[in-house]
């Protein structure tokens, strides 16, 4: 592990640029820029002052819609037509160096087969992001995703979790299937406040797009709330003088001159 | 100048040009004798040269007529042998001396392919053509035989003879026929003594000792079994068959092994109830009615049962692993790394996809959900049985509660399962964070109730109180008085609780991490099971955490209701002490002395009640929260006083006195907190309104003042005897 960490982030996994979402009508945010105070916090706290940071990406879905596969593609870069269901849990972490700030993210891929489910679901508390996964040319699977959503939300505290849906195996499918299927996912989405993504780890397409927009979205959440935590402190630490100095100068005037009354 | 300068000294340097053209005049012959010299050597060489030259090309020549020579003899040799073999081979089958024949083949079959051609080339081609016809054809004949005799030996379960056409099997090139052969032979010996050991366990008494781990011992059995086999045949094997097939061997005991196992894990099923135990589980989580819920005690035996079976299935996984490992490793020494990759995706791909381990996991599966009802039932039951006897500091729950958790989580670190394990930390987490953390929640949230009774006791509070205290409770009653003390108790001991709840949480993690350690020295999983677990276990400090944050909550709350309240008034008695005094009654104030002295009794009898009920650490806490408020409302109270030289004097003192007190009571400094006051007393005991400026700016020494100018100002101005006009005139 600490050998890993030492070593640098391998060359395509720099992230400079808010990578776009998958389709405006349902993404989590529209900003195609990250967060200009996390840029600059960035900036002025060049990795160093940052503990290195991890995001856990809890992956879920029906059986054979292919979640494994997915991140395989991704993490490893094969795709495996021999399918063996996943026992249990699987799990990666992939590197990335989001605005020069090593980032790490966990990614837990967890079985879809009824009979695990027992232990994968022990796996959900504590996710940053869940990723509901469906068989783009299996409409029950998406049918099914807001049962595994549910799960894995009650797990997790309310409003902590960024969600993501998305369809695998858009290569099995022509274009209007798709376009069609789609429409009915993007529905499911919005409903269950989720960004929308259709890919194929066959193929790769788009896989490399929603894993680098997963690991943005994630990361720029997390350095606001650290931001913000520290914001919070710094203004109690910091105190009285610099907000009256930033407030109204006849106000301080006045305080002042109560100041000399006392005196005299 | 310059140049007259340069031109002196070149000038000066004539002597020494003129020295080195003279020795350079004097070198000229020698270097013409050198010359001679270095072409006579020069002929020398080449003519040497020339010489090994011609010496070595004959060696040479020598060399490559003795390879062929070589070579000739080798072929000689193979063709020899071949004529052998062709003989050998037909009395040896005749005499059933089949390692020999075997041998002859193997001999044929390693022999050059363009041997065979050349020989065929010879004269007596025909003669030698007929010859291997008889060879191929012995060869043929052998390996049906060999075949044949080895299904003989199998179904006779002879065991030498087994063995001997095992040896005869590479001999002919049939490397994965006898190994498939031979295990079939040991599967059958495996399935044997399964079905032994499964009709004997299900005979056993069931008052016998290991009766509730009946299943495990005969899983246990099994894989004993197996290991066995692979123990006493790898020998054999490596000898004839070369390393690097134990993969093949295993792989087929492994299909037999799942066969057996899943024989046993069915009867354990079926004999256990596990499946309905775990249905009945489930609904009692779904419905939590407590009429027919599962007593968690009666889970313990088969609880215990699942992760014995799991733990020898790890065992066995892992002996297997470390078997086809340094197999492999030996026979793919020379291998591509292609290969060795290959190799061992196959090795992961047998031991995570067998049936054993896809049967275990499920099993697991339905042990977690179980475990975690057992450990939600128990500490529910702890919850509920929570009593706190007099003079403890923390109540049973706690201590119960983290004896439960750890035997959960001990009993699935038992099962040596990653995944397994990983998954009860997290619910173990999420029971902590979430149930049980409410549970001390909500007991804080009750609060600490306002000591009206206390005040009456003491006689400090106002007749206005004593109504109001006698509206709000009803009566004056014991009960109330005893309700209200449990009440209390009730709640430092919660305070304790957290305290310890966090403490017991962290302890938990670095005990886990050295079990793990401990799990991964022993070779049990990889590189990404560690980063499973501390994942896991990270989290776990997390909620440690949030536990501390509990007891900074209820500690702020007890500060402002219980702390607050009372110190308040006991400071605001200082207002009515007048400070404005003289000679008489400063010495009036020395006999009986008029607030501190009380306060600190108070004070003591305050903190008692909390020193007794408090751990160290958290009283720790409140007495530095204390501090930190008497010297926040003293000092209002200083601001709302005006003094005489002799005031300033008796604040000094009694400041002191305070301040000697409160330094007894904690451990941590509390001059710091008290600096503005101590400067402030000293401001007040000034001769002279100047005498500060002895005190101020560069005079100021070591004393870092807390006061701004406009502070010090304002408690000059509290000494009745300063003229206004001089402290304005200050310049500070």
């Amino acid at each position: 592990m600490q050998g890993q960490q030492l070593s640098p982030v391998s060359r395509d996994r720099l992230i400079c640029q808010m990578p776009k979402c998958y389709t405006a009508e349902s993404c989590l945010q529209y900003k195609t820029h990250f967060d200009a105070q996390v840029k600059s916090a960035c900036q002025q706290r060049h990795a160093g002052n940052f503990g290195l940071k991890m995001s856990k990406v809890v992956m879920v879905g029906d059986l054979y819609v292919g979640k494994t596969s997915l991140i395989n593609r991704f993490c490893k870069n094969a795709f495996d037509r021999d399918y063996k269901a996943t026992i249990g849990v699987d799990f990666e972490i992939e590197r990335f160096e989001i605005l020069g700030i090593p980032y790490n993210l966990q990614i837990w891929d967890t079985a879809g087969q009824e009979k695990f489910k027992c232990i994968a679901s022990a796996y959900y508390r504590g996710a940053q992001v869940i990723i509901t996964a469906f068989d783009l040319s299996d409409i029950q699977t998406l049918e099914h995703t807001k049962h595994w959503l549910q799960d894995a939300l009650k797990e997790n505290e309310p409003d902590t979790c960024s969600v993501f849906l998305v369809g695998t195996k858009k290569d099995t499918l022509s274009e209007a299937e798709c376009e069609r299927t789609e429409r009915d996912a993007l529905k499911f989405a919005v409903e269950m406040k989720a960004e929308y993504w259709s890919v194929s780890a066959k193929t790769g397409e788009n896989v490399k797009d929603f894993f680098f927009r997963v690991a943005s979205l994630a990361f720029e959440q997390s350095m606001k709330k650290e931001l913000e935590k520290n914001g919070h402190s710094a203004t109690q630490i910091g105190a009285g003088n610099l907000i009256q100095l930033e407030g109204n100068p006849s106000e301080t005037k006045e305080n002042d001159v109560q100041h000399n009354m006392n005196c005299c | 100048m310059e140049i007259e300068v340069e031109l002196e000294a070149l000038l000066g340097q004539q002597g020494a040009v003129e020295n080195k053209m003279l020795s350079l005049q004097r070198m000229g012959p020698n270097l013409q004798l050198i010359e001679g010299d270095a072409q006579q050597l020069s002929g020398m060489i080449t003519f040497t040269c020339n010489l090994a030259e011609n010496v070595s090309s004959k060696v040479r020549q020598l060399d490559l007529a003795k390879s062929r020579l070589y070579q000739a003899i080798q072929r000689a040799d193979d063709i020899l042998d071949l004529k052998f073999c062709m003989d050998g081979v037909q009395s040896a089958l005749k005499n059933e001396e089949y390692e020999q024949a075997a041998a002859h083949i193997h001999r044929y079959l390693c022999l050059d392919k363009s041997v065979i051609e050349l020989s065929r080339q010879g004269k007596e081609g025909s003669m030698i053509d007929a010859n291997l016809q008889h060879l191929q054809e012995a060869e043929k004949q052998l390996k049906v035989l060999v075949g044949e005799k080895f299904d003989a030996a199998t179904k006779a379960g002879d065991l030498p003879q087994v063995e001997r056409f095992f040896k005869i099997f590479p001999l002919l090139g049939l490397h994965e026929e006898g190994i498939s052969k031979f295990s079939a032979y040991l599967c059958q010996q495996i399935a044997k003594k399964a079905e032994e050991n499964l009709n004997l366990a299900l005979g056993s008494e069931s008052s016998e000792r290991r009766a509730t781990l009946l299943f495990a011992d005969t899983l246990t059995l099994l894989f004993e079994g197996i290991a066995r086999i692979v123990e006493t045949h790898q020998p054999i094997l490596e000898t004839y068959y070369g390393p690097g097939r134990l993969y093949m061997l295993i792989k087929h005991l492994q299909s037999e092994c799942d066969r057996q196992m899943e024989k046993v894990v069915d009867k354990f099923i079926q004999q256990r109830d596990y499946q309905r135990k775990f249905q009945r589980v489930q609904s009692c989580i779904m419905r939590s009615s407590s009429s027919e819920k599962i007593e968690p005690r009666d889970l313990d035996p088969i609880l215990a049962e699942v992760t014995l079976m799991s733990a020898r299935t790890e065992l066995y996984l892992r002996f297997i692993k470390r078997r086809i490992t340094s197999d492999f490793e030996v026979g793919d020494s020379m291998a591509s790394e292609e290969i060795k990759q290959e190799h061992q995706q196959n090795l992961d791909k047998l031991l995570k996809h067998c049936l054993l381990s896809r049967s275990m996991q499920e099993l697991i599966g339905y042990y977690i959900t179980m475990e975690e009802y057992y450990m939600r039932e128990s500490v529910n039951k702890a919850v509920a049985m929570d009593t706190c006897e007099r003079g403890q500091l923390i109540s049973s729950m706690v201590d119960d509660v983290f004896y439960i958790v750890k035997k959960c989580i001990g009993r699935a670190l038992s099962s040596s399962s990653i995944d397994c394990l990983c998954a009860m930390i997290n619910l173990s987490t999420t029971m902590m964070e979430s149930d049980f953390r409410e549970v001390l929640c909500n007991k804080l949230r009750m609060g600490f109730p306002a000591t009206t009774l206390q005040d009456i006791q003491r006689g400090v509070t106002s007749a206005v109180s004593i109504v109001h205290s006698s509206l709000q409770q009803g009566k004056f009653d014991t009960k109330g008085i005893e309700s209200n003390d449990e009440a209390k108790m009730s709640f430092l001991v919660s305070l304790n609780n957290v305290e310890v709840c966090s403490e017991n949480i962290m302890t938990l993690k670095k005990n886990l991490e050295n079990d793990c350690r401990k799990l991964f020295s022993q070779d049990f999983g990889g590189d990404q099971a560690k980063a499973k677990i501390d994942s896991c276990l990270s989290d776990m400090a997390s909620v440690s955490n949030k536990f501390r944050d509990l007891l900074q909550e209820g500690l702020g709350e007890l500060n402002s209701t219980a702390v607050k309240p009372q110190v308040k008034p006991w400071i605001n008695v200082f207002l009515s002490v007048s400070h404005n005094i003289e000679e008489e009654e400063f010495n009036d104030y020395e006999a009986n002395d008029p607030w501190v002295q009380q306060f600190i009794v108070n004070l003591e009898q305050l903190m008692a009640e909390f020193k007794a009920g408090l751990s160290s650490i958290i009283y720790e806490n409140l007495t530095s929260l204390l501090t930190s408020l008497i010297a926040l409302e003293l000092e209002k109270v200083v601001l709302k006083s005006t003094f005489s030289r002799l005031g300033g004097l008796q604040f000094d003192k009694e400041l002191r006195s305070l301040i000697a007190y409160l330094t007894t009571v904690t451990t941590w400094t509390i001059r710091d907190k008290f600096a503005r006051l101590s400067q402030m007393a000293t401001i007040l005991n000034l001769e002279r309104v100047t005498e500060i400026l002895d005190y101020w700016g560069p005079n100021s020494g070591p004393l870092t003042w807390r006061l701004t100018p406009a502070e010090v100002r304002q408690v000059l101005a509290l000494r009745i005897d300063f003229r206004s006009e001089d402290i304005k005139r200050l310049r500070l």
